[in-house]
């Protein structure tokens, strides 16, 4: 608003009501601002409370603070605010309708980091990438900011008023025609709310859109693994290391039972999947299998541990494993646990339960748990709704956090469906595929900025409390659910604090549970015994002219959610290491027989529908076998998710939305991936970058690792000598060290052009190796911060002193020295060091400024800059220390990777404290450091991987 | 030595020589080519100009760069550059102390050449850094802050090897062109040419004294430069090899850089010459034993360069190092091996027509083969470069490098900011050395004489 105060001229005005009243500012909002014009001419009163949303923009466009009450300057500093001190909130985000617990760190009000919340007994301050990203996606510059009507700017007092006359008709019919479509949810509160609202209007309905589940109204899977107590774990493709919301709790549970643990304690791991993923990469040992004979594999399990079975068709390799498979099984009774895949189907879902059933593993290792989440009652799930709607029965459609015309399947048509409702509203943070074509649309707050309440997977809710003031003019889903049946609903907060009245009845219980961020509310009750088993259902058999195919979520995008989410959309995938873009996996059998190579234009055909994506050789995938994934060809997710990928919901079905069979030819063409690592197996010039070890060669020192003469003198061990230890037993590759860096330390995103070109700036990347057979390979993790050597190569070659040694032993980066010759990193062996090529900060969008870091420089054009131990947190631990006069305690500096990964596979500290656990893991013997024939001398090491012999 | 053909023709007589020479700046005789190359040069320096205005506006992100090839053009022209000069100093100081008559006829020009080769080196580390508005801070100047450069650093001996050699280069080429200026000062006709040589020709009157000042000082910036010759390339060998990266920590490199640099500066003189003599018919000034000489000793550089490569070779095999013997192996069949297998057909292929008399004294022939020369030592600089950074260590880090068009752009440009002050000093100054030939033409009459 460049002519708000006029300096001089005839025309004075007294306020910003009077100014805003003036032709001069309805002529320049015609200008500038002109969806709100119209409503200017409409009622300029009004039109001071949309202004006030700007103006709080306005606020959040600069450096200010983004809570509304710190707007305006302080001239009395409020009690208990500090500038410049960080504040913590015990909230959560939410991911496929699961809590994420976190402690979100806001400074100057603006909420800056999440991490998981160590007071929760699940996560234990694990976190996921998504976890970590969730912070991006508040701050996302195309999150929807008003209501629109029709695509106009609307307010919510229009939408009151037709709310209003809509009530009272629904009131008359009892709810007739009037459905309700919300997203996955497992929020106690919106489920109490769904409850009291099919009492008051029992004619509606409320049906679940979750592509994640499926469409047809599936079950949740009933096991719920208690992974902490089991020794041998068997995975049916069923990821539970890989990407989800249960993904942080089961990599804790992964990492207290792999690195330094005894030989009995540790956890084995068998996994068979249709498609790699993380949980096969760490598998002890791994099988491939083709969708259509998962079943077989199961029902051969289930044959051997005396589960009746039913008619297998099993390879021998295949017959082997299971056999192998059902051994262990039996020797580990009650101690093992068999699991299978959410997207399984009902019959293997149940014999799953009778495989542990039958072990004695239930109530051991696994619990039978009640679906925490919302699920349809019979005749409302997605699919009933297309019934419905295409039979006319549907007069009124509230889309409610979802958005079902991305997201369904591509056999249903339902964009055309959804286009002949009568009345249709949407509900959303975005103006998305499913707003673009509604009557309404109504933006909703992110997690982090109104009140609303999960439940994590393990079945311990957490209140939701806000950690921010909304900054766009948003409402609440709860107080819209809220609105289907009172004139006057309560606030969001006053809703949640009703479904939490008994367990939380007198202020200090609430305010003890927003503090820790869990309600120790009993979890909903366990289920005694599933439905009947009958496995003679086998999936459909591909002709000898077809393949199989795969869907899956995407591993960073997910359903497609997180599209517009920069952070995720670069964050290389745990497996390809492409970014920006999804793929078509195919094994190198099938692209040998296409004569294709990565990138190479695949077209796959099912069902008479067709999608095109680029082609991505994926050792270990089954040879007949294609993986297509969700979340991409959006077109309207925002400047950063829009028409990038292909979109793999055009190619399923709403009655079997995980597999499918068809045909796949290339055709011709070839695209550009932007991947942060090519292919390359470990040959004799990889050797010794990952390592083994196993109960006969404990040791993972090599040759090459002895000490080698110098001629400098050694790098006097400082007190604290900062070192850091990475297990690579523990690392399960998830990324979410990557993205915590990230989020901590201001670093860019680029987009895909530039990470093509090789200049991604994460400070930490996650490696993936493959050793062995293209076919069946072994795969190994490595994440690779700045080694911080004691003879760093880079420091000699800079000639401004712009990289130096500090006496702790950090390997400091000095931006404003630097000059940007890059010998630093023409000279780094480990090439962890990142380049300024361009200005990549100016350009943002200014509300993600908002969420920088503020401790942390923001590097400019030219500049080199790497991993750096998280100086910033040292520095803060020993400021602290100093203050209170006495040494840095072992664990009170925290890196952010450290604090992120779920796994426990980072400790870092002082080396020279021989009782820190960092020096402890150290002075393991499957410690190595990376290159160390190189005599750089790391302060980073890492722990080998624990291979085991074959028979547990 | 005494049996030696004499260097120059003896049917002239030293006014020949001074006419020969002298006429050049006064009454130019190639005046079109020269507009026309004059022409060409300026508008490749334009678009040097407009690379690099783009450049400073936008940052090196315009070249194809990335991690781990941060190092491409800008550096392997450097070195490319650097290493044209090198003949000149070599011809113009270590041939002089030695007693070389037959580089009086080349000196001048390969000293002019060396200048602006230097001074295309000298811009290609300037340009190359991400905030090239700070170069000062690799000068030890006295900062508030109290930091100096740090002299550990390769790039730091750089700054200062490039900075000495230009100098010294300049400094040395204007002290031997000054009787040369007073000749042409005294033949010229018009007034502006009569202030503008008197000028720079400091008042020489061409007496006993001023020949013994002038022969003092000539001998001794000479005796300053001879060591630059070995030390200016060994010194940016030392930009590669203090890395630990395969293909550059090798203790080879400073000899294996020199020699290369004088064997492409080399080759750049015999390229000039030949292009001078044609040009501005002074057959009987660089004469065909001039070509010969020239090409004896860049054949005698390029074979030592060869040995450089085949030890090169030999030590990466011998180290036993499975790093050092994987980039050898990416030279000879990875994706970069076009820039090795060019750089050993173009270095060492036509090379070896150098060993037949006929050849050495045809100048087309010598030419061309110069010309492959040059060629083959800029391959042999990128293949250097690129191949020992796209695959260092770990296999997740390894990359490729394309050049962009800014990248082309900026080099193809430079060729403008070598070109036109060369084209200027032709065209304006004496560009062989009068004094300097007549003395060897007096000298071998002389010897007729008496033999």
């Amino acid at each position: 608003m460049r002519d708000v105060p006029p300096v001089s001229g005839p025309k004075v005005w007294r306020s910003l009501a009077e100014y805003q009243d003036s032709e001069a500012f309805g002529a320049m909002l015609k200008a500038e601002f002109p969806s709100i014009f119209e409503l200017w001419l409409v009622d300029r009163r009004q039109l001071l409370s949309v202004m006030g949303a700007s103006l709080a923009l306005a606020g959040l466009s600069g450096c200010k603070p983004v809570r509304s009450d710190d707007v305006v300057p302080f001239v009395n500093r409020p009690e208990g605010f500090l500038e410049g001190r960080a504040d913590h909130y015990a909230t959560a985000v939410l991911l496929d309708g699961f809590a994420q617990p976190v402690i979100a760190t806001t400074s100057a009000g603006r909420p800056i980091k999440l991490d998981g919340n160590p007071e929760h007994p699940a996560f234990r301050g694990g976190s996921t990438p998504f976890m970590q990203a969730a912070i991006l996606d508040l701050y996302d510059p195309d999150r929807s900011q008003a209501p629109l009507a029709g695509g106009h700017s609307a307010s919510w007092a229009e939408f009151d008023a037709q709310m209003t006359r809509w009530r009272n008709a629904w009131a008359a019919s009892k709810g007739a025609g009037l459905r309700i479509l919300i997203g996955p949810t497992t929020s106690p509160t919106l489920l109490r709310q769904i409850g009291e609202l099919r009492a008051a209007l029992p004619q509606a309905r409320v049906h679940l859109c979750d592509p994640l589940s499926g469409y047809a109204g599936e079950a949740p899977p009933p096991l719920r693994p208690k992974l902490e107590a089991a020794r041998l774990a068997v995975s049916l493709d069923d990821d539970w290391l890989g990407p989800g919301p249960s993904q942080a709790i089961h990599a804790r549970a992964w990492g207290d039972r792999h690195g330094d643990v005894p030989a009995e304690e540790r956890l084995h791991l068998f996994a068979a999947e249709t498609t790699p993923t993380l949980t096969g990469a760490k598998a002890d040992s791994r099988l491939a299998i083709p969708p259509s004979r998962l079943g077989s594999l199961a029902a051969a399990i289930g044959a051997e541990v005396g589960v009746a079975g039913a008619r297998v068709t099993l390879t021998e390799t295949e017959l082997a494993w299971a056999r192998q498979v059902s051994k262990a099984l039996l020797m580990n009774r009650g101690r093992s646990l068999l699991t299978v895949g959410a997207h399984a189907p009902p019959e293997l879902q149940t014999l799953a339960v009778e495989v542990n059933r039958k072990l004695g593993n239930i109530g051991q290792t696994c619990a039978i748990a009640a679906p925490l989440g919302f699920v349809p009652q019979a005749g409302e799930s997605f699919l009933d709704l297309a019934r419905d709607i295409a039979a006319r029965h549907v007069s009124a459609l509230f889309v409610l956090g979802a958005n079902p015309v991305y997201a369904a399947p591509g056999d249903l048509g339902f964009a055309r469906l959804y286009a002949s409702v009568p009345l249709r509203v949407h509900a959303g943070l975005h103006v998305d595929e499913t707003a673009a074509i509604s009557n309404w649309h109504l933006p909703l707050p992110h997690a982090l900025e109104d009140w609303s309440d999960a439940r994590s997977p393990d079945g311990l809710a957490t209140i939701i409390q806000p950690v921010v003031r909304p900054m766009y003019d948003s409402r609440s889903l709860h107080e819209i659910v809220a609105g289907f049946t009172s004139d006057q609903p309560p606030t969001a907060q006053t809703l949640v604090r009703q479904s939490w009245a008994r367990q939380l009845a007198d202020d200090s219980a609430w305010t003890a549970a927003l503090k820790i961020g869990v309600v120790q509310s009993p979890a909903p009750q366990s289920l005694s015994r599933p439905g009947g088993l009958s496995l003679q259902k086998g999936l459909p058999l591909p002709r000898d002219d077809e393949i199989e195919i795969v869907f899956r979520p995407d591993p960073t995008i997910r359903d497609g959610s997180f599209a517009n989410n920069g952070w995720l959309q670069e964050l290389p995938k745990p497996l390809f290491k492409t970014t920006w873009d999804n793929v078509v996996a195919l094994s190198p059998a099938l692209a040998r027989e296409l004569d294709i190579s990565s990138g190479d234009m695949l077209r796959v055909e099912s069902g008479g529908r067709a999608v095109e994506g680029p082609a991505w050789v994926l050792p270990g995938q089954p040879p007949r076998v294609v993986t297509l994934f969700l979340g991409y060809g959006r077109t309207r997710a925002g400047r950063i998710g829009t028409d990038i990928g292909y979109d793999a919901y055009q190619l399923r079905s709403a009655a079997a939305p995980w597999t499918a069979t068809g045909t796949v030819r290339p055709t011709g063409t070839t695209a550009m991936l932007a991947t942060t690592q090519e292919h390359h197996m470990l040959d004799a010039e990889g050797a010794g970058v990952v390592r083994t070890v196993n109960p006969d060669h404990p040791s993972a020192r090599l040759e090459s690792d002895a000490d080698q003469d110098s001629f400098y003198p050694r790098w006097p061990e400082g007190k604290p000598a900062w070192g850091m230890v990475i297990d690579l037993d523990r690392c399960i590759g998830c990324n979410a060290c990557a993205v915590a860096c990230q989020a901590e330390n201001n670093v860019p995103v680029v987009g895909k052009d530039q990470v093509h070109k090789g200049r991604e700036m994460a400070w930490l990347r996650v490696d993936r190796y493959y050793a062995g057979e293209p076919e069946d390979p072994e795969t190994y993790f490595q994440p690779v911060p700045c080694m911080h050597c004691e003879q760093a190569p880079c420091e000699m070659g800079c000639p401004v002193h712009a990289t130096v040694h500090s006496p702790e032993g950090l390997n400091l980066m000095v931006y404003n020295r630097c000059i940007g010759t890059r010998t630093c990193s023409s000279y780094c062996p480990y090439k962890v060091r990142r380049f300024n090529w361009f200005d990549y900060t100016t350009d943002e969008p200014e509300s993600l400024a908002a969420q920088r870091n503020p401790d942390v420089t923001v590097r400019g054009r030219g500049v080199m800059e790497k991993c750096s131990y998280c100086i910033q947190r040292i520095e803060a631990a020993t400021v602290k220390a100093d203050i209170e006069e006495r040494a840095v305690r072992d664990g009170e500096v925290v890196t952010a990777c450290q604090q992120a990964c779920p796994a426990k596979a980072i400790s870092f500290g002082n080396l020279a404290d021989k009782a820190s656990e960092v020096a402890g893991r150290r002075s393991s013997p499957r410690n190595y450091a990376l290159l160390a024939e190189l005599g750089t001398r790391p302060r980073t090491t890492y722990l080998a991987r624990v291979a085991l012999e074959d028979d547990v | 030595m005494a049996t030696r053909t004499p260097a120059l023709p003896l049917d002239q007589s030293l006014h020949d020589i001074t006419t020969d020479i002298g006429r050049i700046p006064l009454r130019f005789p190639a005046r079109i080519p020269w507009l026309i190359a004059f022409i060409l040069s300026l508008a490749l320096l334009t678009l040097f100009l407009a690379s690099i205005t783009y450049l400073f506006a936008r940052g090196v992100g315009i070249w194809g760069l990335n991690i781990p090839v941060n190092w491409a053009f800008a550096i392997h022209l450097y070195v490319w550059w650097l290493g044209l000069g090198h003949a000149g100093t070599l011809i113009s100081a270590m041939l002089l102390l030695m007693g070389q008559d037959w580089r009086n006829s080349l000196n001048r020009f390969a000293e002019a050449m060396t200048v602006c080769a230097v001074i295309c080196a000298g811009m290609e580390p300037i340009i190359h850094l991400g905030r090239p508005w700070f170069l000062y801070w690799m000068f030890p100047y006295p900062a508030t802050m109290g930091v100096w450069p740090q002299f550990r650093s390769p790039l730091e001996w750089d700054i200062w090897a490039v900075l000495t050699y230009l100098t010294v280069s300049i400094i040395f080429w204007y002290i031997g062109l000054v009787p040369d200026l007073a000749t042409v000062r005294d033949r010229a006709k018009k007034r502006g040419w009569q202030l503008f040589f008197g000028i720079f020709a400091l008042g020489w009157r061409g007496s006993a004294r001023h020949w013994a000042v002038w022969q003092k000082t000539y001998r001794t910036i000479a005796a300053i430069a001879v060591p630059l010759v070995v030390s200016v390339h060994s010194e940016v060998s030392l930009l590669f090899a203090s890395g630990q990266i395969p293909g550059w920590h090798s203790t080879i490199f400073p000899p294996y850089f020199v020699l290369g640099a004088a064997y492409s500066g080399f080759a750049m003189v015999a390229m000039i010459a030949v292009v001078m003599r044609h040009t501005f018919r002074l057959g009987d000034i660089v004469t065909e034993r001039h070509l010969d000489v020239l090409a004896k000793v860049t054949l005698a550089m390029g074979m030592m360069t060869a040995y450089g490569y085949v030890f090169e070779v030999f030590d990466g095999y011998y180290s036993g190092n499975a790093h050092e013997i994987a980039t050898i192996h990416d030279r000879f069949f990875g994706i970069y091996a076009w820039s090795f297998w060019g750089a050993v057909i173009f270095n060492f292929i036509p090379l070896q027509g150098l060993w037949l008399r006929s050849v050495r004294r045809n100048p087309v022939l010598l030419f061309l083969i110069a010309t492959s020369s040059v060629i083959g030592m800029w391959l042999e600089r990128y293949m250097i470069l690129v191949t020992s950074l796209y695959k260092d260590f770990l296999p997740s880090s390894f990359g490729h490098y394309t050049p962009t068009f800014w990248d082309w752009s900026t080099y193809i440009g430079m060729l403008g900011l070598f070109m036109t002050p060369f084209l200027l000093f032709v065209r304006y100054l004496p560009s062989i050395s009068i004094f300097e030939d007549k003395e060897v033409l007096a000298r071998e009459k002389e010897e007729a004489g008496r033999g």
